[in-house]
């Protein structure tokens, strides 16, 4: 029996099939992450209400079982994203391109969330979101603007993306499923 | 062996033991947690979590949080069976945990897309979840989950808007379209709904299609939303009514109740609402037809007589069903109707006199009571047809009473003694058949019961004859009394009553017997007792019992020995007063008057005064016990048939009962006023209050801005009339200032003395203005007066959150017309209790008489009410009781006035074509009084 288990649990780390991976979308309130969400699992664009508390899917991705988790960005909602950390092998962390007058409050929040001793292990992917509308500022500006290179010991990467059209998402999931693989195998 | 078995196969055995709750906290976060979730584990963890919650455990708010985000956590997993227990648990931990808003948008999208399984489950956690800045959020999901086609959604939706307008009624009012949409529409069951369950796989065939219970819940809804509009509410019950728009029995039912409590509100609309009722007085549900002729026969007063015979068809009906409930709802209504008017339900007779065997109690006990009242009232119609039915009843309950147990017998006893009060002629058979029953084996209760009951008849049966024979009755049951407390109380009644029957020397007897055979507290009474007769009876009767007395000189016990030592003296002296009184203090004025003495150190300098208190005579005394045992018998109905509408009216019917209650709150109430006035210097030389008027009259409707009641003052000796005005200011945004009432009498013989105003009212303050008048005295004749009244008042408006005015505005000035008020006849009077009202009324001279029609009531019934409470006398003889049928009818009425003669009314009155007429015979003690009885208008 014992050994029965063991061969189940080599298995399923060699092929990455029973493994649930649990990844959580932040960020600041009207950033899109909802629409990533449903973007990514129904491959296409929901007409979405501010999230008052949390959405969750499970998607299959290159074998891979993910648990996505889109918790609101509301500031009332903020302070309860700590209760989610736990287990997370990934944060996606999208970021509206087009807000420049509160980029300084995503960076402030992002910087706070990672300190987080649950999160030290967690790649991190930022989606330079609304790409697709004039104005957005470019993924270097955004990495710029979040502080991102300031990042240590942390596998980190920015795609600029557009959930509503659908660009970039693909990529930036690509990426993390790499990093993924690569830590728990 | 044996006794093990047992234990294991008990069904509380296996709950037992709750699971300990720590543990239960641990595991769950360490299941609710783990990736991947297991389904199976879970439920039962929820499970039994949920069985710690239902028993009442309750964890920290800690514990509770972080017992919600990780429960939070399985909404990952789709098991729709997790997912429903899930939302069960959330529901209960949503009054513990702060943080419940973190699943909002997780229901939300369950109940757009989710299982039907554990939609209506999501839609009930919602509402628990939801406050008052998020609700708008779920307003489109609310909208169509009412609209729902499926039964079970569309009722957790609409019971879940009903939990929500607490807090959110304006949300909820947009509910309003798609819940009547909901309540006229057909919703089935979806046909797989069952065969989601093992247990229902095969049968769907035999399963209900729909229970239309979401017409119930849509209807509470809908008049939660529309109580304050009536004319929106009555639009609602005759869409509802026509046909067969509402299905579900229930939800007939709460719209029965719903009429009901219109009508009580607004009895006019009886004539629109009755053809609904009756429409319901036949339908298929037993339930219905019991709710219908409850409310009709709680509105009897209503609804004529023809109308009555559909209610007494449908309860006879009923009366034959199987079910016991029912027979039991429907002889429970008969038995109200009975009380009042007996002589409608003689048809059901025969039906009733199966039921006094039924098999259960409650309803043979009813069959029981009911029969002897119709029976009386049979007695008073048909004479010796219903003489001989009195007879076979009571044969009846005698061959009955041996096998029926202590507590039954006591109703019953009860029952005959309020039929021997109601129908005094028939007390011949009925006593005999109470002192049979005292005769026989029985405990203190039951002796008790009998023993009051015989009492109560001595007290107001109106035939010295009648009193004679119990008098014999009780003594031949002291002879052979195993119990003190009861020999007590009847010597002390022999005392009382024996010198004034026609041979004491037979009672003497009887009492000295006990003085002889009995222990000492027996002994004691009985020396009392004989000492009353001396006192009363003298002459050799004196004599023979001082002798007697003196020999209880030598008693063993001391109490005896002091009894007769001190009766001795008092016969010796002459001091009849110190053995025998006539009056008796008011006991609840008395206690009032000690409280407020000794909460006061103050007044411990000075003696207490017991002149303050009123002393009643027997006669008064008599009133009041009278009143209160008329009262006892209706009260029982009034208060069950108030039980609907109760939290809108509590107030009302409050109002109503103390009313009724009896003389002696009226006695508490008036000592009240007269305290309030002597703390007024203005009235301290008024002299003693001669009466207040109790009950309050309105002046204004009472919705007005500002609410006008009055109570009259009369001090007689001083020849002042005082009218307290309590004014309340309903505006919420001002204040009034200033407020006086000017009241202008009709009469030239009042002279208007001063105006104490009312300086300040801020919202919803109230305060009282005090007009004084001198008035006429009762040799001047004309003593009765109308004032027409107008409250003059300076009005500001509030300006601020405190209620403060701006100090510069000077307001403005305005006044307001209200009502008028009369001063009547009925305001010099009170109530008194006579038993032989014949003698009373031949003695009184001063007689006056007129003819008179009563306005504004078309049946004797209400004619009688009106007269009775508007010259405020006691109906006498059972005169208020009047027959359905009757088309004429004879009221006495007694009473005393303020001077403090005795005043007698005998009212003929006559239904013709739908008016009553009186012919109005008043007689009085004091000079011209009757002659103001009969220049009033009724």
């Amino acid at each position: 029996m014992g050994q029965a288990f063991s061969f189940a649990g080599i298995f399923s780390k060699l092929w990455g099939v029973q493994k649930e991976i649990r990844i959580l979308i932040l960020g600041l309130d009207g950033a899109g992450k909802t629409t990533v969400l449903y973007r990514l699992q129904l491959g296409e664009v929901v007409t979405t209400k501010p999230t008052i508390g949390f959405n969750v899917e499970t998607l299959k991705y290159k074998n891979l079982t993910l648990n996505i988790w889109d918790l609101g960005g509301q500031t009332s909602i903020r302070p309860y994203w700590r209760c989610y950390y736990s287990n997370t092998a990934a944060i996606i962390f999208v970021v509206d391109s087009t807000d420049k007058d509160r980029i300084d409050i995503a960076c402030k929040e992002l910087h706070t969330m990672l300190k987080e001793e649950e999160l030290q292990d967690s790649a991190l992917l930022v989606f330079a979101n609304k790409q697709d509308q004039a104005g957005a500022m470019t993924a270097a500006e955004v990495s710029q603007a979040l502080n991102l290179t300031d990042l240590k010991d942390r596998s980190w990467s920015i795609v600029a993306s557009s959930a509503i059209k659908g660009e970039g998402l693909t990529e930036g999931l690509d990426w993390l499923m790499d990093v993924i693989k690569d830590e728990q195998l | 062996m044996s006794t093990s078995t047992y234990k294991k196969q008990d069904a509380y055995a296996s709950s037992g033991n709750l699971p300990d709750k720590m543990a239960i906290f641990q595991e769950c976060l360490q299941q609710f947690n783990a990736s991947p979730v297991n389904a199976k584990k879970c439920r039962q963890l929820l499970a039994k979590l949920l069985r710690l919650i239902y028993h009442g455990e309750q964890f920290p708010s800690q514990e509770s949080t972080t017992l919600f985000f990780s429960i939070s956590k399985l909404f990952q997993h789709k098991d729709s069976s997790l997912r429903q227990l899930v939302y069960l648990t959330i529901k209960e931990l949503s009054s513990t945990s702060d943080d419940i808003l973190m699943v909002t948008s997780s229901i939300m999208r369950d109940i757009q897309g989710g299982d039907i399984i554990y939609k209506p489950n999501a839609i009930r956690t919602l509402s628990k979840v939801l406050d008052s800045t998020t609700v708008n959020a779920a307003e489109r999901l609310f909208k169509n989950a009412i609209v729902d086609k499926n039964p079970v959604i569309s009722s957790a939706a609409l019971i879940s808007s009903y939990n929500l307008l607490p807090n959110s009624k304006e949300v909820v009012k947009r509910f309003t379209n798609e819940t009547l949409e909901s309540i006229q529409s057909h919703k089935v069951f979806p046909s797989n709904q069952f065969q989601l369950h093992e247990f229902y796989g095969n049968s769907t065939s035999k399963l209900p299609t729909t229970s239309y219970m979401y017409q119930y819940h849509a209807l509470g809804l809908l008049y939660h939303l529309r109580n304050h509009d009536k004319m929106a509410l009555m639009k609602l019950i005759t869409s509802l009514s026509e046909g067969s728009a509402l299905k579900n029995s229930l939800s007939i039912i709460q719209l029965i109740k719903y009429i009901h409590k219109i009508l009580i509100e607004d009895e006019a609309l009886i004539g629109h609402l009755y053809p609904i009722l009756a429409a319901f007085l036949k339908h298929k549900s037993d339930m219905v037809e019991l709710e219908a002729c409850k409310t009709l026969v709680s509105l009897q007063h209503l609804i004529k007589d023809d109308q009555f015979m559909a209610i007494i068809n449908t309860l006879q009906k009923l009366l034959g069903v199987p079910r016991t409930a029912t027979r039991f709802a429907a002889i429970r209504l008969i038995n109200k109707i009975s009380v009042k008017h007996p002589e409608k339900i003689l048809v059901v007779n025969s039906e009733l006199e199966g039921l006094i065997n039924d098999e259960n109690r409650s309803i043979s006990t009813l069959a029981i009571t009911t029969l002897l009242k119709t029976m009386g009232a049979g007695t008073i119609d048909t004479g010796s047809v219903g003489g001989e039915s009195v007879d076979r009843l009571i044969s009846k309950m005698t061959s009955l009473m041996g096998e029926i147990t202590e507590d039954f017998k006591i109703v019953i006893i009860e029952a005959i003694e309020n039929l021997a009060l109601k129908f005094p002629a028939k007390h011949k058979k009925l006593v005999s058949f109470l002192t049979d029953l005292l005769r026989d084996d029985g405990t203190l209760p039951l002796k008790t019961s009998i023993v009051n009951a015989l009492f109560d008849l001595i007290k107001f049966l109106p035939d010295a004859g009648a009193k004679q024979l119990i008098l014999m009755n009780l003594c031949e049951f002291i002879e052979d009394c195993e119990f003190a407390e009861l020999s007590v109380r009847i010597l002390h009644l022999l005392g009382d009553e024996g010198p004034h029957t026609t041979n004491p020397s037979y009672y003497i007897r009887h009492i000295y017997n006990r003085l002889v055979l009995e222990n000492s507290i027996v002994r004691s009474s009985a020396i009392i007792a004989l000492a009353k007769f001396a006192a009363v009876c003298g002459g050799h009767v004196s004599k023979n019992i001082q002798i007697l007395l003196s020999r209880c000189l030598n008693d063993a016990d001391d109490e005896v020995r002091d009894r007769a030592a001190l009766s001795l003296k008092f016969i010796k002296a002459n001091h009849k007063n110190f053995v025998v009184s006539d009056s008796k203090y008011d006991l609840a004025s008395l206690e009032s008057k000690l409280t407020h003495y000794l909460n006061d150190e103050s007044n411990f300098d000075t003696k207490f005064d017991i002149s303050e208190v009123p002393l009643l005579t027997s006669e008064e005394l008599k009133s009041i016990e009278y009143n209160r045992k008329i009262n006892k018998l209706d009260s029982g109905v009034t208060e069950s048939s108030d039980a609907v509408g109760n939290e809108d009216r509590g107030k009302e019917s409050g109002d109503k009962l103390s009313a009724g209650d009896s003389l002696s709150n009226d006695l508490l109430k008036q000592q009240e006023y007269s305290q309030e006035l002597s703390a007024i210097p203005e009235f301290a030389d008024y002299g003693t209050l001669s009466k207040s008027t109790i009950t309050p009259v309105y002046l204004t409707e009472r919705e007005n801005e500002f609410v006008v009641t009055v109570i009259k003052h009369f001090f007689i000796d001083s020849q002042k009339l005082v009218l307290q005005y309590n004014i309340t200011n309903t505006l919420p945004r001002s204040v009034l200032q200033d407020i006086s009432v000017i009241a202008q009498p009709d009469n030239e013989l009042y002279e208007e003395d001063f105006i104490i105003p009312i300086s300040e009212l801020k919202p919803d303050q109230s305060g009282d203005v005090y007009v004084s008048f001198s008035t006429p005295s009762i040799t001047d004749g004309d003593i009765l007066v109308a004032f027409g009244n107008t409250v003059a008042y300076t009005n500001k408006d509030v300006i601020d959150e405190e209620g403060n005015v701006d100090q510069r505005d000077d307001g403005w000035s305005d006044e307001y017309q209200i009502d008028d008020l009369e001063v009547s006849a009925g305001d010099f009077e009170t109530p008194l209790y006579n038993s032989n009202f014949t003698a009373v009324y031949d003695q009184l001279d001063n007689t006056d008489s007129s003819v008179v029609t009563i306005s504004g009531v078309d049946t004797l019934d209400n004619a009688i009410t009106r007269l009775k409470t508007s010259l405020n006398l006691m109906p006498l003889d059972g005169s208020d009781f009047v027959p359905s049928d009757a088309t004429s009818h004879v009221l006495k009425l007694l009473g005393k006035d303020v001077w403090g003669g005795k005043v007698a009314v005998m009212a003929r009155l006559a239904l013709t074509g739908g008016k009553v007429v009186a012919k109005i015979e008043a007689k009085s003690e004091t000079e011209t009084f009757s002659s103001i009885i009969t220049s009033g208008a009724y």
